[in-house]
């Protein structure tokens, strides 16, 4: 059982740690939706929204495979969970709420190859995190991700006027501009242990 | 215990059956290949149980050996929550461990302990070890961490730092509940008390969270220690 | 692509140089196709994670590819995604539990990272790309160019950062003692800036023939 308070586990997951500034998961939808802040903000609901939820059914499908020995087929049970939970989430948000599935719809399927959903899941298995850290913990991630990606989105929204050499356009201004915002992260690394 | 029994459903729908013989091909494929993934799996998991046990005792020796210098036997104990003592026979526990190394002549040299708390990035872990004669700390080891490198993984190397742990007093109280005074860790060159530890300036988060981790860790796990010494040094 | 099935067996050598080059350099999937950033970015702080991470991806690549070449005509359409991401995960399962039984210290500077090569695009694209649709033998040597074109990328970047970051290469000191190292190339933002450089090396190079064609053609019109 890990002891950290849920407060803790909050601030860290989506400051000190975050996900994508600092432990580097959800690289590739941070790159590729950082274009237009209209997008990043529906991407980052969307994937607090999937995050949290295949956390809690990853908690409980640890517990199973935990109870039968069979922990050796975590990786597999956690990627069908996480294939099946954006599937069933769209099929949901689809019956339920048009407006929100016209909003996010596109963005769903994406969020499958988003390692930042089985990084939390692996993350909090191998933490040994409680239910309730568990789920602290996801939402804390995944709103990191999404704030970091809305970030993002602003400055790439102000660069389009600016003067920037061919070469570096795309991938490379996304990266440089995440190096100098991973740079200003780490400020908040001595948040967590200061006590 | 069968992995296939685990096969995911495929998240495919399939569209509305056109020919039932394509369905039933369709299981029959997925059928086949989760049995054989399943056969892939359990036979490495199996395979490499083994040298995965024996890499980690492997480690865990090396640290002890380290931390105790001149050992030639170790025994591993693990405490249970209500207080007592049970002799581990591979490493894999949930509770708390105690590494009892004994010398040639099988008295025991000292007992390795593990300690962990949150530094300034994540957690580190460090191991030290406990001489119950002396009744103070006699080495220590950071055994994980992931501080700053230059700064804060400093308190793996720093000279002056380590030297806080060749002797560190952590002799229990009278009633032999708890540790008479707590590990604290001072600014540097501050260090009055020998339960001090002489934080490094420049790493003092990190060096404040292995005091507080020693502490946490000498307080819960020494009485227990103490309390079944008779036990642990027969090595038994 | 279809491949009439007398064709499929005797790929001539060239061909067969053609699939293992492409990966390792022209379509090198971290420096040409930008993908599989996250790896790519975190375990790349020492030379040493950075070729086993390579080397651990390679494997499930090589493993992943051939067995989906075997299996491709025999999988139905709807149900190809969910068999491909079976058999990519039961190769990562594996090379999670070899690298663990090989050396520890490894597996846990890897982390979770082992893990999460699962979700790596590279792997599912090299399955859905190629190998659903090419002979065994091709696809094997598509997975191996493809897995070293890879570790190729992340030693590239371990290398940097280790030297500017640590001062030492595989753990070997470079600098004499006064060495002050750079240490923010081992953290994070490090991992950011060294990438784009590269990638800006890349594109810069790439771009510099074309310029030069560009510029013929101004002078001929």
């Amino acid at each position: 059982m890990n002891q950290a308070s849920l407060s803790s586990i909050f601030l860290d997951s989506l400051l000190i740690n975050n996900f994508v500034l600092s432990v580097f998961l959800g690289i590739c939808p941070f790159i590729g939706v950082s274009g237009k802040f209209a997008t990043a903000w529906r991407m980052g609901v969307s994937v607090i929204f999937v995050i949290t939820v295949s956390s809690v059914l990853a908690y409980a499908s640890n517990l199973l495979l935990v109870f039968l020995h069979a922990e050796y087929l975590r990786i597999i049970m956690f990627i069908v969970i996480i294939a099946s939970t954006v599937q069933l989430l769209e099929m949901f948000i689809k019956k339920t709420s048009p407006v929100l599935f016209r909003a996010l719809g596109i963005y769903l399927p994406l969020i499958t190859t988003n390692c930042a959903v089985l990084g939390v899941a692996l993350f909090q298995t191998a933490r040994e995190y409680s239910f309730a850290q568990s789920v602290v913990f996801a939402v804390g991630a995944s709103a990191g991700f999404a704030l970091a990606l809305v970030i993002m989105s602003v400055i790439r929204e102000r660069l389009e006027l600016s003067d920037v050499p061919g070469v570096a356009r795309g991938t490379a201004l996304v990266l440089m501009l995440a190096g100098i915002l991973s740079m200003a992260f780490m400020g908040f690394a001595g948040m967590g242990g200061g006590a | 215990m069968s992995a296939t029994t685990q096969s995911p459903k495929s998240p495919a729908r399939k569209p509305p059956a056109t020919e039932t013989a394509s369905s039933v091909k369709m299981i029959r494929l997925m059928g086949s290949v989760s049995l054989i993934c399943g056969l892939l799996i359990v036979t490495t998991y199996r395979g490499t149980l083994a040298p995965i046990q024996r890499n980690q005792e492997i480690i865990m020796k090396e640290t002890v050996a380290e931390l105790l210098p001149g050992v030639e036997r170790q025994v591993v104990y693990g405490v249970q929550p209500a207080g007592g003592i049970t002799v581990l026979k591979n490493l894999d526990y949930a509770g708390p461990r105690l590494f009892a190394g004994y010398d040639a002549s099988g008295a025991l040299l000292g007992v390795v302990l593990e300690a962990s708390d949150r530094g300034y990035a994540d957690v580190i872990r460090t191991m030290y070890a406990y001489s119950p004669s002396k009744q103070a700390i006699t080495g220590f080891k950071v055994v994980e961490l992931k501080e700053t490198p230059g700064l804060g993984d400093k308190i793996t190397s720093d000279p002056a730092f380590l030297a806080n742990f060749r002797h560190l007093d952590v002799r229990l109280n009278a009633d032999g509940t708890s540790t008479a005074h707590p590990v604290t860790t001072v600014k540097q060159g501050t260090k009055k008390n020998p339960w001090e530890v002489d934080a490094i300036s420049g790493a003092t988060i990190s060096s404040r969270a292995v005091g507080r981790a020693l502490d946490k860790s000498t307080r819960d796990l020494l009485p227990i220690v103490n309390r079944h010494l008779g036990r642990i040094e027969k090595g038994e | 692509m279809a491949h009439v099935h007398g064709q499929e067996l005797p790929a001539s050598t060239a061909e067969n140089m053609e699939a293992f080059f492409n990966g390792l350099w022209n379509q090198n999937p971290v420096f040409v196709q930008v993908l599989g950033m996250c790896p790519t970015l975190a375990v790349t702080n020492s030379v040493r994670n950075a070729l086993a991470m390579g080397l651990a991806t390679t494997f499930v690549l090589v493993c992943s590819n051939t067995l989906i070449s075997m299996v491709r005509k025999l999988v139905p359409k709807q149900v190809r995604i969910a068999t491909y991401i079976l058999i990519i995960a039961t190769f990562v399962t594996i090379v999670d539990y070899l690298i663990k039984a090989i050396s520890i210290p490894v597996y846990k500077a890897l982390g979770a990272f082992i893990a999460l090569i699962v979700v790596n695009c590279i792997i599912l694209g090299r399955a859905e790309a190629y190998a659903s649709k090419n002979p065994v033998g091709k696809s094997m040597l598509d997975g191996l160019g493809m897995g070293l074109g890879f570790a190729f990328a992340l030693t590239c970047l371990g290398g940097v950062r280790e030297i500017l970051g640590a001062g030492s290469f595989l753990g070997i000191h470079l600098f004499g003692a006064n060495f002050q190292p750079w240490v923010l190339f081992l953290l994070p933002p490090g991992g950011f800036l060294t990438l784009a450089a590269w990638l800006l090396i890349f594109s810069s190079w790439k771009a510099r023939p074309r310029k030069k064609a560009e510029a013929l053609e101004e002078i001929a019109a």
